[in-house]
């Protein structure tokens, strides 16, 4: 699969980042393609083209205050949980998408 | 600027004394102020306590990352303290939300959003780092500040090729929607 998606947390100096790295090597590992946009203090980098958006087969919106953008997404699969989610259980996470939409 | 350029042995501490968060979180903070981070330790702790009131900074692995913004900060930059005796930290990864910590990375931000946007960049790459499991796990076996640099900055030096980054248990997630927005 291709797997896109945002992290952002509350103060935006550690878990958005923490957790876009759990995410991206729970997704790499299990043999997807993965792009992680975080959105911080200093604002969005690694940001989603649309490119990326059409390409992918889900969004993984991770996140403990509003993220932005969301509107690039109309159509998507989206998953929309609380940052400590993925912190707690990346591969989980990774795994019941997988399950949910049926797709390795 | 590098990664390693921010990592500042005069800030590191592999023998973090106190037997609480808050004296470990004190101690911790002296040296930032000796090492001229900040301008005011009571001031710069209480500033972090505004942040762990939102929510919990343990992140499992024995590892903390407080990380308040504070107007008493005089230079970004990022404490590692060891602690001599674990502990007991806000946590969201246990049952009962605490964790024993033993590893304290204590982020040092000014709370001006324009201030050395270059080392905040920096400071980021570096919590990415920590989101990798076998790097977290290195981190205890260190034995001095050079060689915890070093399993910081060297991707290689934690991650052998074709390794999986981590077999750890995980809680696992029963409920989860997929929706289309």
């Amino acid at each position: 699969m291709k797997i896109i998606g945002i992290t952002a947390c509350t103060a935006g100096i550690a878990h958005t980042y923490i957790v876009a790295e759990k995410i991206q090597q729970a997704a790499t590992e299990a043999g997807h393609e993965c792009k992680i946009e975080t959105q911080g203090t200093i604002g969005a980098q690694n940001e989603l083209t649309p490119e990326d958006i059409k390409a992918a087969d889900v969004v993984i919106l991770a996140h403990d205050i509003a993220v932005g953008g969301v509107e690039r997404f109309k159509g998507k699969p989206v998953v929309d949980i609380p940052i400590s989610v993925a912190m707690k259980s990346p591969k989980s996470l990774i795994a019941t998408i997988e399950k949910k939409l049926g797709k390795k | 600027m590098e990664l390693k350029e921010i990592l500042d042995e005069k800030i590191i501490d592999l023998e973090l004394e106190g037997t609480t968060k808050d004296e470990a979180l004190r101690n911790l903070s002296k040296r930032l102020l000796q090492a001229g981070y900040i301008s005011d330790v009571d001031q710069f702790v209480k500033d972090i306590y505004v942040r762990e009131a939102e929510g919990p900074t343990g992140m499992g692995h024995k590892i903390s990352i407080p990380h308040g913004k504070s107007s008493a900060v005089r230079k970004i930059g990022i404490a590692i303290g060891r602690c001599v005796q674990d502990v007991k930290w806000e946590s969201c990864m246990s049952e009962d939300g605490y964790q024993d910590t033993n590893i304290i990375f204590l982020f040092c931000v000014s709370d001006d959003n324009n201030f050395a946007e270059n080392h905040m960049k920096l400071l980021a790459d570096l919590a990415g780092k920590l989101g990798n499991d076998n790097r977290v796990r290195k981190l205890q076996e260190v034995t001095s500040k050079s060689e915890l640099i070093d399993v910081i900055i060297n991707d290689s030096a934690c991650v052998a090729e074709g390794e999986k980054t981590s077999d750890q248990e995980e809680e696992t997630i029963e409920e989860l929607d997929i929706d289309l927005i």
